[in-house]
C-alpha cells in the first residue's frame, strides 16, 4: 500500500462511516442552501394546496353566479370573486393545479425526448448523429406559436384541451434539451471509462444507460428545472391570449386574460393579481431550486 | 518470465487513422496517421513493452488491438483468430480475453460508480450473475490488488491516484484475461507509488499467468517490466528486439538516440548523449520515406524516398532502417 496522508486517512475513516455517493453529497449540499429549500417548500406547499383543492374547498368553481359578480376580498370570498361571480382563491388553487400539471408533464415529456434523441445523436455519431440534428434544428426552427394557435383550434373539442396542449407544447420543445445533452454526451464519452466500460463487455445501451446518463444527469435535471419555469410560463402566455387551456378551466393564464378588459385591469387588481403573484412567485421558486441544484452538483462550490 | 513458444497476438502491418473532420458539412477533409505500419508478435505469458515519445501512436495502437477503435488497414491476430473486423456481439464476446490498465487514474473510473460495482461489472456482464452473487469474488480480486474490503463501498474520488489505479487494475482482471494492454498505467502517478505498482502488476502477471503488452514513453519503466521491447516513432515500428539485445545493441539511430538519453549512475562510463534535431514531423502529414529521415544523424539519399520495413538483422531482433 501506498503512503497516505494524514488527511486522507481522516477522509478515509468519515467515508466508512457515511455515503459518499455523488448523488448523496449533492443532495447535502442542496439541503444546505436555504434559499432552495425555502423555494421547494414553496413549490411542495402549493402544489399540495392545488391537488387537495377539489377535498378542503367547498366551492363550485364553475358555477356562475350572478348575483355576485366582481366582489372584492371578503371573509367570505378570500380573494373576492371574478366577472363571473366566481370565487378568486378557489379558482386561483384549481389554476394551480392545470398550470402545475402542464409545467411538470412537459417537462417531462421534452426531457425524456430531449434526452434519448440527445444521447443517441452524441454516442453513436456518424449519419444518424446527423439525421438526429437536421431533425432538431427543424423542430429548432419551427414557428411555435403559430403551429400551437392551429393545431389547437384544429383539435380542441376533439381531444381534452389539457393533455393535447401538454403533447404539443413537448413535440415543439425538446430541440434545446436533445443538443445540449448530445454536447455533453460528446464530451463525456471522451472519457477513459467509457473505453473501459466498451472493453469490459458493456452494450451500447449500457455504456448510454448505465455509464453515460448518470454523468449528465446534473445538467440534464438543471435544465429540466428551468424548463419547467418556461413552460408554466408558455401554458400563462397561450392561455392569456386565448388559444391554451379551453377558457372553461381554470388556469393562471386563462384567469390572467380577464386582465384584458382594461376596467379589470384599472379596477379589480383582485381579479388578476392573484395568479400574477402565483406565477411569479412559482417561477421564481424553481429559478432558486435550478440554481440550488446547479451548485449542488457543481463540484467545486462548497456551499 | 517463462514465454511458450505460441503466439496470443499477431499483428501485421496495422494502421490507426483519424479522420479530420471540417469545412462545409464536416466532411473528412484529412486524416491523423496515428498508427502508419505497425507489426508484431506476442507470444503466451510474455510481456512485450512499446515505447516512444508521447504522441508517437502508443495508445492509439494498443486501443486498436483491443478494438476500442477500428483498424484503417492490416489484420490482428488474437489466440489464431482474426479479429481486425469483428463487430457487434461477436467482438463482445472476444472481449473478456483482451482487457486493458489505462493511463488516466482520474478519467478512467466512472464517478458515479461505487467500486464493488465498478469492479463486479465485467464479471456481471459476462455471466448474467447479480451483484450479491459475486461480491466474493470482488472481495478476493481487492485484495489481490491491495485494497482493503471497505473500498467496495466506496466511490472513485475517495482514493489516491495509486489507489485507483489498484482499481483499474483490478477490474481488468475480473474477467481472468488472456491478454492486457497496460497504457502508461503509472505515468500519472507519484514517483514514490510507481514501484508498487509496477511490482503489483509482476505479482498479478505470475499468479494470473498473464501476456502484457506494456506501454511507456519511459525506457527505463519499460527495461524493468519487459521481455522483449518495441521502438515506436511518429505511427511506425522501426525496432524490436529482445530486452538485453535491444539495449547492448540498439540498431536504428532513434533507438540509439533514446538509450544514450538514459543518465548513467556511474559518472566514469559516460556515454556520448545523441542529441535529435529538430522536431517530431506532424502526424497528419508524415514526411515520405523514412519517417525518421528529417532527424536522422545518419541520413541517406534512398531514405528519403524509400519507406524502410522491418527487417531482421540478428536472430529475434527487427530494424526497419536502409543502413541494414
Ligand atoms: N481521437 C483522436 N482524434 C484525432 N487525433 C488523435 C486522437 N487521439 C490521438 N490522436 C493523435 O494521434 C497521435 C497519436 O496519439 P496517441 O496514440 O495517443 O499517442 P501516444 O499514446 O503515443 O502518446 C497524436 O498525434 C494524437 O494527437
Ligand atoms: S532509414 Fe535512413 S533516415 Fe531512416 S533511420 Fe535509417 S538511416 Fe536514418
Ligand atoms: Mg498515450
Amino acid at each position: 500500500m501506498e503512503v497516505v496522508t494524514n488527511k486522507n486517512d481522516a477522509e478515509r475513516k468519515i467515508a466508512s462511516q457515511s455515503n459518499h455517493s455523488p448523488w448523496a453529497l449533492a443532495r447535502k449540499k442542496f439541503i444546505r442552501n436555504k434559499l432552495a429549500m425555502v423555494s421547494l417548500s414553496f413549490l411542495m406547499l402549493l402544489s399540495l394546496l392545488s391537488i387537495l383543492a377539489p377535498y378542503i374547498l367547498n366551492v363550485d368553481i364553475a358555477r356562475v353566479d350572478f348575483l355576485n359578480i366582481n366582489l372584492p376580498p371578503s371573509s367570505e370570498h378570500w380573494f373576492g370573486t371574478d366577472s363571473n361571480g366566481r370565487d378568486v382563491f378557489a379558482r386561483t388553487l384549481y389554476g394551480g393545479r392545470v398550470s402545475l400539471l402542464i409545467g411538470l408533464a412537459s417537462t417531462l415529456c421534452v426531457t425524456l425526448i430531449g434526452t434519448i434523441i440527445g444521447a443517441i445523436a452524441g454516442y453513436v455519431g456518424g449519419k444518424i448523429d446527423q439525421f438526429l440534428m437536421r431533425l432538431t434544428d427543424f423542430v429548432l426552427t419551427f414557428p411555435f406559436t403559430v403551429f400551437v394557435v392551429v393545431l389547437n383550434t384544429i383539435l380542441i373539442g376533439k381531444v381534452s384541451g389539457v393533455w393535447t396542449l401538454i403533447m404539443v407544447i413537448s413535440l415543439l420543445s425538446w430541440g434545446g434539451t436533445a443538443r445540449i445533452v448530445r454536447s455533453k454526451i460528446l464530451a463525456e464519452k471522451e472519457n477513459e471509462y467509457i473505453l473501459a466500460a466498451i472493453s469490459v463487455g458493456c452494450s451500447p445501451f449500457k455504456v448510454i444507460a448505465k455509464h453515460l446518463l448518470p454523468n449528465v444527469a446534473s445538467t440534464i435535471i438543471v435544465q429540466a428545472s428551468l424548463l419547467m419555469a418556461v413552460m408554466i410560463v408558455v401554458e400563462s402566455s397561450l392561455s392569456f391570449i386565448g388559444f391554451g387551456v379551453p377558457a372553461d378551466t381554470p388556469s393562471w393564464g386563462n384567469m390572467l386574460s380577464e386582465a384584458r378588459n382594461s376596467d379589470v385591469l384599472q379596477n379589480k387588481p383582485w381579479i388578476w393579481v392573484p395568479p400574477c403573484l402565483a406565477i411569479t412567485f412559482t417561477i421564481l421558486s424553481i429559478n432558486f431550486v435550478g440554481e440550488g441544484l446547479k451548485d449542488a452538483f457543481n463540484p467545486k462550490s462548497n456551499r | 518470465m517463462m514465454a511458450s513458444n505460441d503466439v496470443l497476438l499477431k499483428v501485421e502491418r496495422l494502421k490507426t487513422y483519424y479522420p479530420i473532420k471540417g469545412g462545409f458539412l464536416r466532411r473528412t477533409i484529412g486524416f491523423v496517421k496515428a498508427v502508419d505500419d505497425v507489426s508484431f508478435e506476442i507470444k503466451s505469458g510474455e510481456t512485450l513493452g512499446l515505447v516512444g515519445e508521447s504522441g508517437c501512436g502508443k495508445s492509439t495502437t494498443g486501443r486498436t488491438i483491443l478494438r476500442l477503435l477500428n483498424p484503417t488497414d492490416g489484420s490482428i491476430t488474437f489466440d489464431g483468430k482474426d479479429i481486425t473486423f469483428l463487430k457487434g456481439k461477436e467482438l463482445r464476446k472476444m472481449r473478456k480475453h483482451f482487457q486493458m490498465v489505462f493511463q488516466d487514474p482520474y478519467a478512467s473510473l466512472n464517478p458515479m460508480q461505487m467500486v464493488g460495482d465498478i469492479i463486479s461489472e465485467p464479471i456481471r456482464n459476462y455471466t448474467g450473475r447479480s451483484m450479491k452473487e459475486v461480491k466474493e469474488e470482488v472481495f478476493d480480486l481487492l485484495e489481490k490488488v491491495g485494497l482493503p474490503p471497505d473500498a467496495y463501498y466506496q466511490y472513485a474520488h475517495q482514493f489516491s491516484g495509486g489507489q485507483r489505479q489498484r482499481i483499474g487494475i483490478a477490474r481488468a482482471l475480473a474477467l481472468k484475461p488472456k491478454l492486457v494492454v497496460a497504457d502508461e498505467p503509472v505515468s500519472a502517478l507519484d514517483v514514490s507509488v510507481q514501484s508498487q505498482v509496477l511490482n503489483l502488476l509482476k505479482e498479478l502477471q505470475k499468479e494470473f499467468s498473464l501476456t502484457y503488452l506494456f506501454i511507456a514513453h519511459d525506457l527505463s519503466v519499460v527495461k524493468h517490466m519487459s521481455d522483449r521491447i518495441g521502438v515506436m516513432y511518429l505511427g511506425n515500428l522501426v525496432e524490436i528486439a529482445d530486452k538485453n539485445s535491444l539495449y547492448a545493441h540498439p540498431f536504428h539511430p532513434y533507438t540509439q538516440a533514446l538509450i544514450s538519453a538514459i543518465p548513467t549512475p556511474d559518472p566514469h562510463k559516460k556515454k556520448e548523449r545523441i542529441v535529435l534535431q529538430g522536431d517530431v514531423p506532424n502526424p497528419i502529414n508524415p514526411p515520405k520515406g523514412c519517417p525518421f529521415h528529417t532527424r536522422c544523424p545518419v541520413v541517406k539519399a534512398e531514405c528519403k524516398e524509400v519507406k524502410p520495413v522491418l527487417k531482421e538483422v540478428r536472430a529475434g531482433h527487427q530494424v526497419a532502417c536502409h543502413l541494414y
